[in-house]
């Protein structure tokens, strides 16, 4: 029951995104800096990200990456969803196909009742909810 | 998000032991007719289950499993935990260094998820399976 590597590399990307919102927009190297992640991996996921309408890249020499919309608008799920295809802790039955009674049983009341249970919990989040708050960040500061 | 197959499969296999009659065991032959599994998976299956007394083993040519305790002490969790190697959806759970994770919210939420899943799979036993089963079954008699 593991997120990948990418689901996190991007929520971490857009979170980043969404701390330095001020700036008219951030260069992959600076994020690749601060979040200590491979600047060529962040170009794959802003690819995916970007296509998704989450990002939107700036033009030019320094040109970088901007939040396409609000951070109060950009839900946890819905990023993960993206990068991850889906979250179902179970393959998804393909129709038609009927299952014996013990997967039957274990779908219905264990499969279905987690797929739930996590879309609950991540459905909550906003990007803007996940980035650090100013006084954490300068706590962080001080820690240095 | 996916559970293993490993994970998957060994909640199969419990819980058709769970059916089982007090002092009854099945031949790893019995389980694999119901849960379609080959003889050498289910034993690789049992290996980290019988480590924490969740399945027990007769051995010999007429030997089988049984299940270590009753079902309604055996959660979905416990079977999960023994037989994937960790729950954490991410790995800054267990404990990797990270010098943000006092003022990390994201952590924050994947601690939230985690331990959501935890309380769930933790409440649901294999009694509780073994009745909705039944239930189940009914459902589609009528």
């Amino acid at each position: 029951m593991k997120i990948s590597t990418r689901g996190q590399y991007g929520l971490q990307l857009l979170v980043d995104l969404t701390e330095h919102a001020s700036e008219s927009h951030v260069t992959l190297a600076s994020v690749g800096q601060r979040q200590d992640i491979s600047v060529r991996y962040l170009e794959q996921v802003a690819v995916i990200l970007r296509r998704s309408g989450f990002i939107r890249s700036v033009k030019g020499a320094s040109g970088g990456y901007a939040l396409a919309r609000p951070a109060e608008e950009i839900m946890m799920k819905d990023v993960l969803q993206c990068l991850e295809g889906d979250l179902l802790v179970a393959e998804p039955l393909p129709p038609g196909v009927q299952e014996n009674r013990l997967r039957m049983c274990l779908r219905r009341m264990v499969y279905d009742k987690l797929d739930l249970c996590i879309a609950g919990v991540i459905g909550k989040y906003t990007l803007a909810a996940l980035a650090a708050s100013p006084n954490a960040d300068r706590d962080f500061m001080y820690f240095i | 998000m996916r559970i293993s197959t490993k994970g998957r499969y060994s909640l199969e296999a419990l819980l058709y032991l769970a059916f089982l009659p007090p002092n009854e065991y099945a031949s790893l032959r019995q389980i694999g007719e119901s849960t379609e599994l080959s003889d050498g998976y289910l034993e690789q299956l049992f290996i980290p289950l019988r480590g924490v007394d969740i399945v027990r083993g007769i051995r010999g040519p007429r030997g089988g499993y049984f299940l270590g305790k009753p079902p309604a002490e055996i959660s979905v969790g416990d079977i999960l935990r023994a037989a994937e190697s960790s729950l954490e959806p991410v790995e800054c759970l267990t404990g990797a260094p990270c010098p943000r994770v006092d003022s990390c919210q994201r952590r924050l939420a994947w601690k939230e998820l985690y331990l959501a899943i935890n309380n769930l799979i933790d409440g649901i036993t294999l009694e509780d399976l073994v009745q909705s089963c039944e239930a189940m079954d009914r459902e589609y008699v009528i």
